[in-house]
């Protein structure tokens, strides 16, 4: 009765209030369809896989999107491993390590994130300019108010049939690593496995820069299934994704409703796990739906770029492609005062993403570091001293004992940093890195469509933490210890 | 893990102990070799962090120090960096605002008996090191010979006093916190009062710099300020002792509260109260909710009414939405609203005669503050200044943090009751809020609220747009707020939940004094961890452009013709005065983990 | 009452001395945990300790396996002298087994990881051998068939018998236990109790800190009664608990019994 009630409530406040801001709308004659993602828009972004004419605006807000994935990312993945470092030197026994990293931590945690990254970016840009004299440094590393460039590494012709070759390496590495430790295990000598799966993918890799023409006739092959893909027919393909897609959630309800009935009989299903089930089945149904039905033109695009992409492989692993697989560049300034033109000279973060980026990562690198030391602090001590009581060494102990349990301790914390670290980037607007944030602001000053941007806004970052939310819950869900 | 234990022990704790320990202290040369060179990695890696952190600090000293910083444009524009465009010759308002936060300050801090006690080598530790960190500067940082000299000078004499003080005392002499505390803030001011800093200033938009000490309107008041501090600290001793603690801490918990809304609305603002009005107006009404209302709850608290009340909280909660159809005074339909609320509220409260009337005094309370409130609201302002807002600063950056915890608050908590309640829909409701809200950056709600928050409105309504961006601070603070408090909910036992229900509680009662007070104790450190988030979130403001300690740093002082190009000085103040703001709570918060207990294994 | 007898009787003093402790003492911060103990307790002999809470037996045994530090005395464990040199703690850590009152099971590794992790990578023991022994093991405890679960779904008996084995897998010359049974409902506690028994008569040396009354008279060779981190008395289960000479081992008795 009262949910009932209140729900009427919210309802009707939500109806007010949207009703409100669509008079208020038409009364100022504010735009509100999304029209603009199929125009061209007419606007520059500053970096990003493209940068001006842009064909629609949707086009533009993707570059923004990959702008945002890819500092979020790479700062994920930074501010791990800064975190973790930190975190154990927070525990270390060196007075001096751990003083530097606790005022580490202190200092940055209590300090505005905003702050932090407008500072970095300001000490970019009261730089000095590009100019031939303050060249890079020794030749390797490159700081102006143009950004930081290091040298850069990138593939010739040659790379796609190198890495080809690398990942025939790999698993022979990984049987190596595989029998190297089974040795261990079964006779009790010690096995290298570590240096075995390394030795073998160093004489891979050196073997495969001269020899990796062989693995041209990888070309056709790919070439092959380029013609089968464009042989099929749209309604094929449109059959294939929908079925899939229920017989995916089908297999998943099995599976849960299994992992649900242990021993016995079946755990009495709560509501929430009834949710889960119609949620997981309306899904796939919707899913179906909107291939057969609402967007058909999805599968011709997934056919067509299928096609492309094995084209585009066929064309980078076909003859003719020989030569040396890789080669590297360090910073050079090649037209003096003109950063535009470093061209393939090196790597460069602009200030932009430079700011963003090690804004976000230390930042979080600071949560981080006190995450994971206060799950290492939250394995109980019995566990220590039992480890030390059967005779395993601190090393073993930390290795088996202590990281395992506070892996698992840490986890969920982890994925909140880095849920966090992703929504941060999105300060990036008030230094004007092209995430997706700044290019919306950039496309509604232009066309007025604040509503529909932002709408897109927050659907993209609610996809990213979902996205987020459910790697962690699988892994949170593996690992969890097996109770009663 | 173990050996960390050990490490630890040298804590002497109990007093009374009839065989003396070995003293474990060790001496400068074996601690070194324990802490610092215990082994080839460690002894390499001592070594490198020293060098690391010799040449950042060299760095940092080279750019605070170097004569091209433009330090005078903090130092010209402090008033502007801590108090936006407040009009100067009403400056006095600012300062009764931070006495009023003090004199609080110094109260709770008698009466709750706050401060501990702390060993005095410990302290003196603390001066070596300082001591020694302020020769370094002296050595590292590119002064003239006599500056350097008088850096040589204040680290020595502290290593000095450290020292006489160390042979005078012996190992267990302890001191007090707070009146450590008390010295340094006074070394602080008194500074003020001796050292020439130089004055400068802004007159007719023109720097002046002036030699001498600070300006007497900035020395003086923070001089009472201390004063201040130390009277009301001892009265709150002397009302400790002399009464017993339950209400007086009730008293100050709640002039906390309410000090917010005292200082923006009518310290700082100031309304110009038309009192013809109030006569005819807001009086009335006043005695028409309180008695008439009084009445009303008065007979619904009562503990033999049963369905009939219920039927008359509804009558009056319809009637309450009903006002909303035709036009009419704004304060009356709050004022129905939380009538409604109250109403509906009535059969938690009830009791005898004297919890009735209990009850019946708080609505009266109740609607006095809302109408005082609302009608200062929508007075006009004595203090005008020239731009959007009255303030802007520090002073913008609190009151927005301030308001939006206080705000939040009983959002979380409804939302947190709600996510966690038996009834699905309510559920799903809260659910699909916090997961929204928290799927999406701050960012983004925020330029929601301060461009697009004002179509939401209906006609005749006006909200600036600070209001509207607290608002947004508020939603987006409650959803992290509920999760807390979820957190708290879900510590308590299932055993407190029978135990209420075995004494024949309602839901509503177990929920309000059962469970809540004791979800609430056990979520004050991650709230306090949040309320430093919000804190720090209020810097982004300046991305709207709201005239907040980050926007002056950034935008405004850097842009004055005097001043072009100095950003970086400014963010360091600014960042200074962010971290020690932040830092001082995290403290706080630990040490009241620390008094409560969570966390302990 | 016979076979208890005949084992207070059982004749050990030819047997080599397995663990000297020389006036230990100990301190947390400025209280005094143990006040100079001094105690000889041979090969094979079954030694059980008893006092009041908050004794220092726990403090005592853990000295002992060196969990924590004595500050004064010696300790010598099959004759290595406890010092701070690294190489001897590991080398006793693998002689003393030690079963604690919380079982400290690892809760991310099963049963079988649980007993091998040691044997594998300090005995650098075959994985194989190492599994087959653990297998042996949990036969020896009862619970063959447990191998494969994790300790979050064991019962508390039979956590505590898998801590023993996983004890046992280091092949140790003593085992010591913390109260071993006082974390287990009472029909849990036979289990336990049996293994321990059988574990004696095989020959282990074993110090057992513990309130069960009727494993002491039952297995003990000596009591030992600690108070206020000091030892009052010493003696057969005979003599413990029949006419004790002290004070305070008899108001002791008097309380538990
Ligand atoms: N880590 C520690 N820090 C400080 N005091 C401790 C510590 N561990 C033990 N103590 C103190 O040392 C004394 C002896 O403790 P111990 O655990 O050895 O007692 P016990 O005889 O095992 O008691 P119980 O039968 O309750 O287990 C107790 O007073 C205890 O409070
Ligand atoms: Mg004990």
């Amino acid at each position: 009765m009262a949910q009932v009630g209140a729900l009427i409530l919210v309802l009707g406040a939500l109806g007010f209030l949207v009703s409100q801001a669509g008079d208020n709308l038409r009364a100022r004659s504010i735009p509100t369809g999304f029209d603009f993602i199929e125009q061209p828009p007419g606007i520059q972004v500053g970096e990003g896989i493209q940068t001006r004419d842009f064909e629609t605006g949707g086009r533009a807000l993707w570059v923004g999107m990959v702008n945002t994935l890819r500092i979020a990312s790479a700062g994920i993945v930074a501010a791990t491993v800064l975190g973790v470092i930190v975190g154990l030197a927070r525990l270390s026994h060196n007075w001096i390590v751990q003083k530097v990293s606790s005022v580490f931590v202190e200092t940055l945690r209590n300090i505005p994130l905003l702050v932090q990254i407008i500072f970095i970016f300001t000490v970019f840009t009261t730089l000095g300019n590009v100019s031939l004299d303050s060249g890079p440094i020794h030749g390797w590393l490159h700081i102006s108010n143009k950004g930081l460039s290091v040298p850069r590494v990138f593939g010739l012709n040659g790379s796609f049939q190198w890495l080809a070759f690398m990942a025939i390496g790999a698993l022979v590495a990984r049987w190596a690593h595989h029998h190297q430790v089974r040795k261990q295990e079964e006779t009790g000598q010690l096995g290298y496995p570590i240096v075995a799966a390394g030795g073998v993918l160093s004489v891979f890799g050196i073997v495969g820069w001269f020899a990796h023409p062989v693995m041209g006739f990888l070309g056709p092959v790919f070439g092959l299934i380029a013609d089968a893909l464009d042989g099929l027919p749209e309604e094929t393909l449109q059959l294939i994704l929908a079925v899939l897609s229920i017989v995916v959630a089908i297999l998943w309800i099995r599976r849960f409703l299994k992992s649900m009935s242990s021993g016995g009989g079946r755990a009495k299903l709560t509501d929430d796990d009834w949710f889960r089930m119609i949620f997981a089945f309306a899904g796939s149904v919707l899913v179906a739906f909107a291939v057969l039905v609402v967007w058909p033109g999805l599968s011709s695009w997934l056919l067509n770029s299928g096609r492309d992409f094995f084209q585009l492989l066929d064309d980078r692993f076909g003859s003719g492609n020989g030569g040396r697989p890789f080669d590297g560049k360090r910073p050079d300034i090649v037209k003096p005062g003109n950063f535009a033109n470093y061209g393939p000279a090196g790597l460069t973060l602009t200030p932009f993403f430079a700011a963003v980026f090690f804004g976000v990562v230390l930042y979080t690198a600071a949560f981080i570091g006190e995450i994971v030391r206060g799950g290492i602090l939250a394995v109980p001590k019995g566990q220590t001293e039992a480890a030390s009581a059967i005779g395993l060494k601190r090393s073993q102990a930390l290795r088996h004992i202590i990281l395992p349990q506070a892996f698992r301790i840490v986890l969920p914390p982890l994925g909140n940093q880095y849920l966090n670290l992703t929504k941060n980037t999105s300060l990036a607007i008030a230094v004007g890195y092209a995430d997706v944030v700044q290019v919306g602001q950039t496309i509604y000053n232009q066309t007025g469509r604040t509503l529909p941007v932002m709408a897109i806004w927050m659907l993209f970052y609610l996809a990213c933490s979902l996205t987020i939310s459910v790697v962690v819950n699988f892994f949170n869900v593996r690992l969890k210890l097996v109770e009663r | 893990m173990t050996d960390q234990q050990t490490t630890d022990v040298a804590e002497p704790e109990e007093e009374t102990s009839n065989l003396p320990p070995k003293v474990p202290r060790l001496p400068p040369g074996e601690w070194m070799k324990k802490n610092l060179f215990s082994s080839v990695g460690n002894s390499i890696l001592t070594v490198v962090f020293v060098l690391v952190i010799l040449a950042i600090t060299r760095g940092l000293l080279g750019f605070a120090f170097s004569p091209e910083r433009r330090w005078d444009a903090t130092a010209t524009n402090m008033r502007l960096l801590f108090a936006g465009a407040y009009p100067q010759n009403q400056f006095v308002r600012m300062w009764v605002s931070l006495g009023i936060v003090v004199a609080l300050g110094g109260l709770s801090t008698g009466v709750w008996r706050a401060g501990g006690r702390m060993y005095l080598t410990s302290l003196l530790l603390k001066g070596y090191g300082v001591g020694g960190a302020v020769v370094l500067v002296g050595i590292l940082a590119p002064f003239s010979g006599s500056a350097r000299l008088s850096y040589f000078l204040v680290g020595g004499l502290l290593i000095a006093a450290s020292f006489a003080v160390q042979s005078a005392t012996d190992e267990d002499t302890t001191v007090g916190t707070l009146a450590v505390g008390l010295v340094g803030v006074s070394i602080a001011v008194g500074s003020f009062w001796v050292i020439p800093y130089g004055h400068h200033a802004f007159i007719d938009g023109a720097q002046v710099v002036s030699d001498g000490t600070v300006a007497a309107t900035t020395k003086g008041p923070l001089t009472v300020m201390v004063i201040l501090a130390v009277l009301t600290y001892f009265l709150g001793r002397e009302i400790a002792d002399r009464v017993d603690a339950g209400w007086p801490r009730k008293v100050l918990s709640l002039s906390w509260l309410a000090s917010p809304v005292v200082i923006v609305f009518f310290v700082l603002r100031d309304p110009d109260f038309d009192y013809g009005h109030i006569a005819t107006t807001e009086v009335p009404i006043f005695l028409a909710y309180a008695v008439g209302g009084g009445l009303l709850l008065f007979a619904l608290a009562s503990p033999r009414i049963g369905e009939v009340g219920r039927i008359i909280a509804a009558v009056t909660l319809i009637a309450a939405a009903a006002t909303f159809l035709t036009p009419m005074l704004q304060v009356i339909r709050i004022l129905a609203l939380m009538l409604a609320v109250f109403a509906l509220a009535a059969p938690t409260f009830s009791g005898n005669r004297a919890a009735r009337l209990r009850y019946v005094t708080v609505w009266a309370g109740v609607v006095l503050g809302l109408l005082w409130l609302i009608t200062a609201i929508n007075s006009p302002a004595t203090v005008e200044s020239n731009s959007s807002f009255f303030t802007g600063g520090l002073a913008l950056t609190l009151i927005v943090a301030s308001f939006t915890m206080i705000l939040s608050f009983p959002l979380g908590v409804i939302l947190a009751l709600a996510r966690t309640s038996n009834m699905p829909l309510f559920r799903v409701m809260s659910t699909t809020y916090i997961e929204f809200v928290r799927g999406v950056p701050f960012i983004t709600i925020l330029i929601f609220f301060s461009v697009l928050f004002p179509l939401f409105l209906p006609e005749n309504m006006e909200v600036t747009e600070i209001a509207a961006v607290t608002i947004g601070f508020t939603l987006f603070s409650a959803a992290y707020m509920a999760e807390n408090v979820r957190g708290g909910l879900q510590s308590i036992r299932r055993g407190q939940y029978e135990a209420a229900e075995a004494l024949g509680m309602t839901t509503a009662q177990k929920t309000v004094f059962i469970i809540l007070p004791q979800a609430l104790r056990v979520s004050i450190p991650p709230l306090v961890g949040q309320t430093i988030g919000t804190y720090k979130e209020t810097s982004l403001l300046a991305i709207i452009g709201l005239f907040d300690l980050l926007f002056v740093a950034r935008s405004l002082i850097p842009n004055q013709t005097s001043f072009i190009g100095s950003v970086r000085e400014q963010l360091l103040f600014a960042s200074v005065i962010y971290w020690m703001g932040a830092y001082a709570m995290s403290r706080a918060s630990q040490n009241l983990e620390r008094k409560l207990g969570v966390g302990e294994r | 009452m016979s076979d208890a007898a005949s084992a207070s009787v059982r004749d050990l003093s030819g047997a080599t001395n397995m663990i000297e402790c020389e006036g230990v003492s100990k301190w947390y911060g400025d209280f005094q945990a143990l006040n100079s103990v001094s105690a000889t307790i041979k090969e094979q002999e079954v030694v059980v300790v008893l006092g009041p809470s908050g004794s220092g037996k726990s403090t005592w045994i853990r000295c002992i396996n060196k969990l924590e530090h004595h500050q004064e005395g010696r300790i010598v464990v099959d004759g290595v002298e406890l010092t701070n040199d690294l190489r001897n703690i590991e080398k006793i850590r693998s002689e003393v087994g030690m079963v604690f009152q919380q079982f400290n099971l690892f809760p991310h590794l099963t049963v079988l990881d649980n007993i091998t992790l040691a044997p594998i990578w300090v005995r650098k023991k075959p994985r194989g051998e190492a599994e087959s022994a653990a297998r042996a093991l949990l036969d020896r405890v009862g619970i063959p068939e447990q191998a494969d679960k994790y300790p979050g779904q064991l019962s508390g008996g039979q956590q505590q018998r898998v801590a023993i084995a996983r004890a046992l897998a280091m092949e140790p010359r003593v085992m010591l236990f913390d109260e071993p049974t006082s974390a287990l409902d009472p029909e849990m506690i036979k289990e336990v109790l049996d293994v321990m028994k059988g574990l004696a008569r095989s020959g282990m040396t074993m110090i057992v800190v513990t309130h069960e009354m009727g494993f002491a008279r039952e297995v003990a060779d000596r009591i030992i009664f600690m108070e206020d981190g000091m030892i009052v008395e010493v003696g057969t289960p005979e003599h413990f608990f029949t006419n004790p000479t002290e004070d305070r081992t008899k108001l002791f008795l008097s309380q538990i019994l």
